[in-house]
């Protein structure tokens, strides 16, 4: 190699030298004629190394350039230490973890060979109980990828010469990404002036069905990106997509919309469907513990062959003595058309008459699920009885009067 | 009466209607009509109820329906029926209707009212005892009585009492035999000779409303000995019993000392007149919480609204309880609100509203208010 | 749209698409900010006779998936529920009571239909009785009807001076601004006339074209017509 470098540096000065005395054009052809020795490998500046006798021909730079003093810039040779530091961190680290999880097997009595990271999270719950309330602040061991945020590689050459072609809008992977969507728009739109020049219609059972499914979050969207995102951009990032989406012909980019689109875990009012228990006279009947809405708890209890009685605290519906929350608590019997074939035995505490009568009609509507047919499942889930109303008070700000309110503003 | 009934209903609806009776006499009424409604006659309206004695919310229901109508329920039938059967030589029977707030006693001891009016009673009725004693104090005018001492007189309210008596009374005291017993001189010039007619007594009371109290206490003394006499058979109806016996008023003396029932000079007559030791009447006594204070409303039983003093004062009596409209009545209900325009909308309005109002009387009434 | 977009083939047509795009399935928020569900919860069909309506096209699986938010504490599918009447209570209401706001309306129903019975025991002929709206929800939804406004006046500056511009109005501006002119209306009252009596009086000369709330919708009409000239101010 280094022979070759020193024949290479000579071969080089000499060819210099006789450049400056005949034109270029005439001194490619004449060494092509003359190309006796094979130049392999040679270690040029650029990182782009190519083997190829012509393109390292072409990719000869003028005397001035190469005799400047070959400096590195400042900010690549930062980066280039940045990253090697990283590497051989990230390296250290997966050493470890794996060291570690090898001791951890052995703690626990397992085979190290065969230790999965489900049995190390149970390995450290159960070393290192916590009862912290919040499961990313508890002690974890994960592998170092997930633990530590990924960079991104090399965004720029040798040169400074930045390989994404939108490096200077500071975000090039969301902006490409922008970019992606605003082509697919376009190309869509050609698709649609060609079919509707063929004077044909739109094929109605190729259409995307995206109720299933959401749009990544910000942060799933920052993590996929490795770039840290406005708010608005991210409005606008949603904003494009559902433009996208929108178009007729929006299922010939399948694949690129399900990329950015999460399933949502689909129809958890259908799943567990509890089976009503019989008491000693036969009635069926359902329970259903931990209703809650703001601060009321409380419990509910259904019995289906009954007759409309409703039972709260040990008294009737007079319990309430407002019709509002009395009308609430009936709502999901008259919406299934059940309010003479069910008794409702209701024990609820705390809170005031708005979260007891929204926590029983809740409850309500969760045990009666037991005791109807699919269509009016689906009914209550359009509804939105069955959703558990999980909103609770604001609480209020410092140097502020209330939770949203602020001082009067004043102009200056 | 009956044909406008008749009229009306022809012009409206043709098909059947299930919710009144043509039964307008208590006296007649028995349990194939229970649920159903009744008419009452204007003009026996008028006599009757004239200064109270119908819930103020029902009487802007009868002007809204241009009549008035009852329906006929069990407990009012129960009593009823008891009146009749019992032997007019005993003590009198005492009997307490008691029940949730708006569940219907007033209007069930309006029924018995008319029964007693129609069966020739004499009335002795007092429409809502708080008026007397808790309402607020600067429209009321009160003085200290002069035949007893330390009692407070409450001259304008006896005064009006002695008025709606003498309404609901017209027909006996003008062509019954009712005569003082014994002379009463209320002052150097005026005096009441023995063996004059009720109906000057009262008369006097009404003019003279100084001594309207002292009226009272003497013409229900009088009342009580004529009954014995068997000159008449008398019918007590009083509302809000309750209420003499709650321990304070909502009076007090010009020198500020809040007032105790005991210590107004209205309560004795009333007392006096519901004890048993007379005979030829019928006493009906109605237990409200809405007599008492918000803070004594926890519960509508009688042992807990009379207090220790009523219920000895009362013991023994009969009770009745007024319960929520059952099925049949809370459809008669609806369907009478449907005819007279009170109710409208799709009939499954009808569950909704069972189960909202919880078969209450008067919270159904409200509900179906702005309907 | 198919045919511009035909002879524009060149053109980018999302600029053409612009003013009216909505995809079907986005929602209409309710509020503009987040609220505590997030985006993707739908709001809630809860009335009989919409949700027979999405079942006619098939569409209630389809929304079945998706998660939906809860209706509120004031909203039931029972058949006497009106949205406009929950609307009105909340406009009603102050600092915060609910059923204050409630009971008031509820009486001033009932005034409204007693005035109506009343009226209609007193008409002679059938033609008078059955011209008579006895609903006191049909009565105001007629008077809401007369007294929304077509125009609003917007205060334009122009040259250092502020002209009043008649303007278009939305639907939902001209709904809140017929509750407001009543609810005004009906607190300028005497000290002695409760507000359910007033407000019946109010909403049945409404109902009636005639009374304080449609004279001043009138009076806005007419110094719109009068401010024909300026409305170019909005453009220029």
């Amino acid at each position: 190699m280094k022979m070759y470098l020193n024949s290479s540096k000579m071969l080089l000065l000499t060819r210099i030298a006789l450049k400056h005395a005949f034109p270029k054009t005439g001194l490619s052809s004449y060494f092509t004629k003359k190309s006796t020795f094979r130049i392999q490998n040679v270690y040029m500046y650029s990182s782009k190394a190519s083997s190829s006798t012509e393109n390292v021909y072409n990719n000869f730079t003028d005397w001035e350039t190469l005799s400047r003093k070959k400096k590195v810039s400042k900010a690549m040779k930062a980066y280039l230490e940045r990253a090697k530091e990283h590497d051989e961190f990230m390296k250290r680290q997966q050493f470890e973890f794996n060291i570690g999880k090898r001791h951890l097997a052995n703690m626990m009595g397992e085979d190290p060979e065969t230790f999965t990271q489900k049995d190390v999270d149970r390995a450290i719950e159960y070393l290192f109980p916590s009862g912290i309330y919040d499961p990313a602040a508890r002690p974890l061991m994960k592998p170092p990828e997930e633990v530590f945020p990924a960079r991104k590689a090399a965004e720029f050459d040798e040169a400074g010469r930045p390989h994404h072609f939108l490096f200077y809008t500071g975000k090039p992977n969301f902006f490409k990404l922008l970019y992606d969507a605003a082509e697919n728009i376009q190309l869509l739109h050609k698709y649609e002036d060609k079919v509707i020049r063929k004077k044909e219609t739109p094929d109605p059972n190729a259409s995307l069905d995206l109720n299933a499914s959401v749009w990544l979050t910000k942060d799933q969207l920052e993590q996929m990106l490795v770039e840290a995102i406005n708010d608005l951009e991210y409005d606008n990032f949603k904003l494009v997509m559902d433009r996208l989406v929108s178009l007729p012909y929006s299922y010939r980019c399948k694949e690129f919309i399900e990329k950015y689109r999460k399933t949502l875990s689909t129809q958890r009012f259908a799943l567990e469907i509890p089976k009503p228990s019989y008491d000693e006279n036969g009635c069926a009947f359902v329970t259903t513990y931990e209703c809650l809405r703001k601060k009321a708890r409380g419990d509910v209890t259904i019995k289906c062959p009954g007759s409309g009685k409703i039972t709260i605290n040990g008294q009737d519906l007079t319990y309430f003595e407002d019709t509002q929350s009395r009308e609430q608590v009936i709502f999901p019997l008259i919406f299934t058309g059940m309010e003479n074939k069910v008794d409702v035995v209701a024990n609820i505490e705390g809170g005031g008459p708005s979260g007891q009568s929204g926590a029983i009609r809740w409850g309500i509507a969760w045990g009666l699920r037991s005791f109807v047919d699919k269509s009016m499942l689906e009914a209550m889930q359009v509804a939105g009885l069955l959703t558990r109303d999980h909103r609770r008070r604001e609480r209020k700000k410092p140097g502020q009067p209330g939770a949203r309110k602020k001082p009067t503003w004043k102009k200056r | 009466m009956l044909s406008r009934n008749i009229r009306l209903l022809s012009r409206r609806y043709s098909q059947a209607v299930t919710f009144r009776t043509t039964e307008s006499s208590p006296t007649q009424q028995n349990e194939n009509q229970v649920g159903l409604f009744y008419t009452m006659n204007n003009d026996v309206c008028k006599q009757l109820f004239a200064h109270g004695g119908l819930p103020k919310s029902f009487m802007k229901q009868t002007k809204t329906f241009t009549e008035t109508a009852l329906m006929v329920r069990l407990p009012a039938l129960d009593i009823i029926d008891c009146i009749k059967v019992t032997d007019l030589n005993k003590p009198v029977v005492r009997y307490v209707l008691y029940g949730e707030k708006g569940a219907g006693k007033s209007l069930t001891l309006a029924h018995l009212l008319h029964f007693a009016h129609e069966d020739g009673f004499l009335i002795v009725h007092i429409p809502w005892v708080s008026d007397w004693l808790r309402r607020l104090p600067r429209d009321k005018e009160m003085s200290n009585s002069q035949s007893r001492e330390g009692f407070v007189d409450i001259p304008l309210d006896a005064a009006a009492w002695l008025l709606h008596f003498k309404m609901q009374n017209q027909v006996l005291l003008k062509t019954g035999d009712l005569k003082t017993s014994k002379e009463y001189v209320w002052s150097k010039r005026e005096s009441t000779p023995a063996g004059a007619p009720l109906a000057e007594l009262v008369e006097h009371g009404i003019a003279r409303v100084k001594y309207a109290c002292d009226v009272i206490d003497v013409l229900l003394k009088e009342i009580k000995l004529l009954s014995n006499a068997k000159k008449c058979k008398t019918f007590v109806a009083i509302d809000g019993f309750n209420s003499f016996f709650y321990p304070l008023t909502r009076l007090s003396t010009p020198t500020k000392k809040k007032v105790a029932p005991e210590e107004v000079s209205l309560t004795a007559p009333f007392m006096e007149i519901t004890k048993n030791d007379w005979t030829n009447g019928a006493i009906v006594v109605t237990t409200d919480q809405l007599a008492v204070p918000e803070d004594r409303q926890e519960n509508y039983l009688p042992k807990y609204l009379l207090y220790q003093k009523g219920f000895e004062h009362l013991d023994p009596f009969v009770p009745m309880e007024i319960g929520r409209y059952t099925e049949r009545e809370f459809l008669s209900c609806a369907s009478y609100y449907r005819d007279r325009l009170w109710l409208r909308g799709p009939p499954e309005l009808e569950s909704e509203l069972k189960l909202a109002s919880a078969c209450n009387p008067y919270n159904f009434m409200e509900l179906c208010a702005p309907l | 749209m198919n045919s511009i977009r035909y002879k524009l083939s060149g053109v980018t047509c999302s600029v053409l698409q612009a003013a009216n795009f909505r995809p079907a399935y986005i929602q209409c928020r309710l509020y503009s900010g987040p609220t505590s569900f997030p985006d993707f919860f739908k709001n809630p069909i809860f009335r009989k006779e919409e949700q027979a309506k999405l079942i006619e096209i098939n569409e209630l699986s389809k929304l079945a998936i998706s998660p939906v938010k809860p209706p509120g504490v004031s909203e039931t599918s029972s058949v006497y529920y009106d949205p406009l009447v929950n609307k009105l209570i909340n406009h009603v209401m102050k600092m915060g009571k609910k059923q204050l706001a409630r009971e008031l309306v509820e009486k001033a129903f009932e005034n409204v239909k007693r005035i109506q019975i009343e009226r209609y025991h007193l008409a002679s002929s059938a033609e008078a009785k059955a011209k008579i709206i006895l609903n006191p929800k049909d009565i105001l939804h007629q008077a809401i009807e007369n007294c929304r406004p077509l125009l609003q006046l917007l205060p334009i500056k122009r040259g250092g001076i502020v002209y009043q511009v008649p303007a278009p109005i939305t639907e939902k501006r001209s709904l809140f601004l017929a509750i407001k002119w009543l609810l005004d209306a009906t607190n300028d009252k005497e000290r002695t006339i409760h507000f359910p009596q007033q407000f019946a009086w109010e909403l049945l000369d409404a109902a009636n074209n005639t009374g304080k709330v449609v004279k001043r919708k009138q009076d806005l009409h007419r110094q719109c017509e009068a401010n024909r000239a300026y409305a170019h101010y909005r453009w220029q």
